[in-house]
């Protein structure tokens, strides 16, 4: 938001990277970002314009458009009491930057997100599944997965038949 | 007594004959050790069922035990998912026969409104269900109400003959020979439609 103090702190942290200011209905600064710089924005918020906590990181599909994905890092200043978004588009299979060595905080997040949409994070040390088994296949949240699943109970069946050739050799077919 | 029937011309001061099916089955169906299966709020509901306001002791199935081995009547109560249905079925697997289990509401009868990749379409999909409670969630009533149609499937059990034809034959749906075939009512594609989807329609 153009014009607020938060702007202007916010633009003085980012003196050098390209960023555009949004306009969002909820009201809250929004910046759009382009992939190759968001690793220094991020660092730069945190570290000259006082944000430190990292609200969320998440991700937004939208398929049909090109490059798909839309990362969303949420920030809170608790200092000066200030919230600013993220936007960075990205296309299937490029690698976001980690921030987690900034806010350690943020690591749950960043597997959740790569968990549902597989975007992968690079610098995250242990980027596993956080919610789907880790030998699910798909990324649910994904505009393409189905949201039935494809065969959702492939995994379980798998295990029902390794449970039944153990412990009841004869029954097994 | 219910279904322990004495026969009348043996009835005397403290005896009389009956039948021992009715005798096991009444000694089982008022001696229900439900082991709480609790997945979601459907399980707070199952704990105010076994509180004093509801009082399950009253039908004698009120010793819920937290180890499947003490059990005889899993209470699935609650959204099961896929990541969870080893663990359900491990727990069922457990339970000493003879054992019976009821679905307590929606989710775990069909996957209620959880229409989704992550949650199992009804338990029935993995485990053998004797009674289906709806609801979301079944009020107390509904569930004690399970339990005594619980009861009353008990009473047409015939327990001798299973009893006697030896473990073979009575290990008829649990982990033994003759394993429970899950229904089929999986989806095992995704162009295999869901009859509520509206792309499957005719015409
Ligand atoms: S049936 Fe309703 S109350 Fe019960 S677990 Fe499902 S959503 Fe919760």
């Amino acid at each position: 938001m153009p014009g607020t103090i938060t702007s202007e702190r916010v633009d003085g942290a980012l003196a050098g990277i390209e960023h555009r200011w949004l306009v969002h209905r909820d009201g809250l600064p929004a910046l759009e970002l382009d992939l190759a710089g968001l690793a220094h924005a991020l660092r730069a918020l945190k570290e000259r314009a006082g944000f430190e906590s990292a609200t969320f990181v998440t991700a937004v599909d939208r398929l049909p458009r090109v490059p798909r994905f839309e990362l969303v890092h949420q920030l809170f200043s608790l200092a000066h009491n200030e919230r600013v978004r993220l936007h960075t588009r990205l296309a299937d299979g490029e690698n976001a930057p980690s921030c987690t060595q900034l806010w350690p905080g943020a690591a749950y997040m960043e597997r959740e997100c790569y968990d549902m949409f597989g975007i992968r994070f690079e610098g995250h040390v242990g980027l596993k599944r956080l919610l789907m088994p880790e030998e699910f296949e798909h990324h649910p949240l994904r505009k393409d997965f189905p949201h039935q699943g494809i065969e959702p109970d492939r995994l379980y069946r798998e295990w029902d038949k390794k449970r039944r050739a153990e412990w009841h050799p004869e029954a097994a077919r | 007594m219910g279904a322990l029937k004495p026969v009348p011309e043996t009835r005397e001061d403290g005896f009389f004959a009956t039948r021992i099916d009715a005798l096991i089955n009444w000694g089982r169906k008022n001696s229900l050790w439900p082991m709480p299966l609790g997945l979601s709020c459907c399980g707070i509901e199952l704990m105010a069922m076994l509180g004093p306001k509801f009082d399950l002791a009253r039908f004698g199935a009120e010793a819920a035990r937290f180890s499947p081995r003490q059990c005889d009547l899993l209470v699935v109560a609650g959204t099961l998912t896929w990541k969870m249905a080893a663990a359900a079925r491990l727990v069922y697997d457990q339970m000493p026969e003879p054992k019976w289990v009821i679905a307590m509401g929606v989710c775990s009868s069909t996957g209620g409104m959880y229409d989704s990749y992550a949650v199992v379409q009804g338990v029935d999909s993995i485990l053998p269900v004797d009674v289906y409670v709806p609801g979301c969630p079944p009020r107390p009533d509904a569930v004690i109400d399970a339990i005594l149609k619980l009861q009353t499937k008990i009473e047409r059990e015939r327990p001798l003959a299973r009893i006697l034809a030896g473990p073979g034959v009575s290990d008829e749906r649990g982990t033994g020979a003759r394993t429970y075939q899950p229904n089929d009512a999986v989806r095992k594609s995704v162009y295999d439609l869901h009859p509520h989807d509206p792309r499957a329609r005719k015409g």
